[in-house]
């Protein structure tokens, strides 16, 4: 499915059922997606991460707000497979999503401008030195005897003066190789949008508002 | 009032990524302070008191930035960095980033993007502590809490924010401006 669709209808869902307290579409939603990740393949070992660390923060809010608070026993059981949807619908998306495959899509079929798509993307190629640039960092001041925590003003200073001078460098290069921005641009890769797309996101739509306000419980 | 250009896309992208990387060593602490609060029911407290530490890249990115919408991006932007790396709250990871975005950028926006000092950086950990309170009383059922434990939750996040959101970022301001990275004028 195109990833920008795909993107707009979980967050669609995720807000939908924020604001509706139906258990049985919340079951339903979170059944459906365990099904998608068991055909797309997702290990076992992530799906058992994906399905404890819910289970224990859906627990403990529960028993938090049964002990705290005076809510219903039908809203904790809403309040509990909540949970479970927002972090598997999570869990079908990035499973299937590719973060490249999502800006290009974004660029394409959402009009996102180009200086956007591709201000992210070169960030975040990035990534990798990024992580190794905390721990010089942190490196770095340990061996002057100072420890950098959380809370330091110190290490923040030293990475916002990195990213400053990362995203100097990295700007300059993409002009160099043409970029500019505002130009019209043509595509190496297109993202399809087909037609059933439309329909499977309407349907499933469709399917949540018809769940959400027939009245089940 | 300046514009995006893709420097500071860029610069606003490297610095929710740098967050990401240092929040993510605060991920064992959440749930080691869950865990332990919870058995008594306390669980979202931990919640509320490392609160600040996440929705910090907002302020800190209004902050530098200065171009209206940057404290949401760049709050936005650490919330997907969390979804696809790790995280695994999903979308509801984006719709709280947003949340936590527009939140800080309100108290910019308040102050017409033309303040940046104390004043400014406690509006807008308080406007943050509002919008993301009355997401958490939807999306997690806060509101059916008594009404003294909804206060207390309340004031922990607050003072968490302006911990992290408003002095810690003063701090590093303060540092900025030293180097002569930021206007001196700054107040």
């Amino acid at each position: 499915m195109n990833p920008t669709l795909k993107l707009a209808l979980v967050l669609i869902i995720a807000l939908e059922i924020s604001f509706t307290q139906v258990w049985t579409v919340n079951v339903v939603l979170l059944v459906v997606c365990f099904i998608l990740m068991i055909a797309y393949r997702v290990k076992i070992k992530r799906l058992l991460w994906l399905t404890l660390v819910p289970l224990f923060f859906a627990t403990a809010l529960v028993w938090s707000l049964s002990l705290q608070g005076s809510a219903s026993a039908h809203f904790l059981i809403v309040i509990f497979t909540r949970m479970f949807v927002y972090v598997y619908m999570g869990g079908v998306f990035t499973q299937t999503t590719e973060p490249l495959m999502l800006t290009r899509s974004l660029e394409q079929n959402a009009k996102l401008p180009s200086k956007f798509a591709y201000g992210f993307l070169a960030a975040f190629n990035l990534m990798p030195k990024i992580r190794t640039e905390v721990a010089t960092i942190r490196a770095a001041a340990l061996m002057r005897g100072q420890v950098l925590h959380v809370w330091s003003p110190q290490l923040y200073f030293k990475v916002i003066l990195v990213a400053m001078n990362w995203s100097d460098q990295l700007a300059s290069a993409m002009a160099s190789h043409g970029f500019v921005e505002g130009a019209p641009r043509t595509h190496a890769v297109r993202v399809p949008l087909p037609t059933w797309n439309w329909w499977a996101c309407a349907v499933s739509l469709l399917a949540v508002q018809l769940g959400l306000f027939l009245g089940l419980p | 009032m300046k514009g995006w250009h893709v420097r500071d896309i860029i610069f606003v992208t490297i610095l929710a990524i740098f967050m990401g990387t240092i929040f993510f060593v605060t991920g064992p602490l959440y749930t080691v302070l869950a865990a332990a609060l919870a058995p008594a029911g306390l669980q979202p407290l931990a919640n509320e008191l490392l609160l600040g530490i996440w929705v910090m890249a907002g302020p800190l990115a209004g902050f530098i930035i200065r171009i209206p919408g940057s404290a949401t991006l760049g709050e936005f932007l650490g919330a997907v960095v969390e979804m696809f790396f790790g995280g695994i709250w999903g979308a509801s990871t984006l719709i709280s980033g947003a949340l936590q975005g527009i939140g800080s950028e309100l108290g910019f926006a308040l102050t017409g993007y033309k303040h940046y000092g104390w004043f400014t950086l406690a509006l807008s950990s308080l406007t943050t502590a509002i919008v993301t309170f009355g997401w958490d009383m939807i999306k997690n059922g806060y509101a059916s809490y008594h009404l003294g434990f909804m206060a207390l939750l309340f004031v922990v996040r607050l003072l968490s924010i302006f911990f992290f959101g408003g002095v810690l970022t003063k701090l590093i301001a303060n540092l900025l401006v030293r180097a002569h990275v930021l206007p001196s004028a700054a107040h």
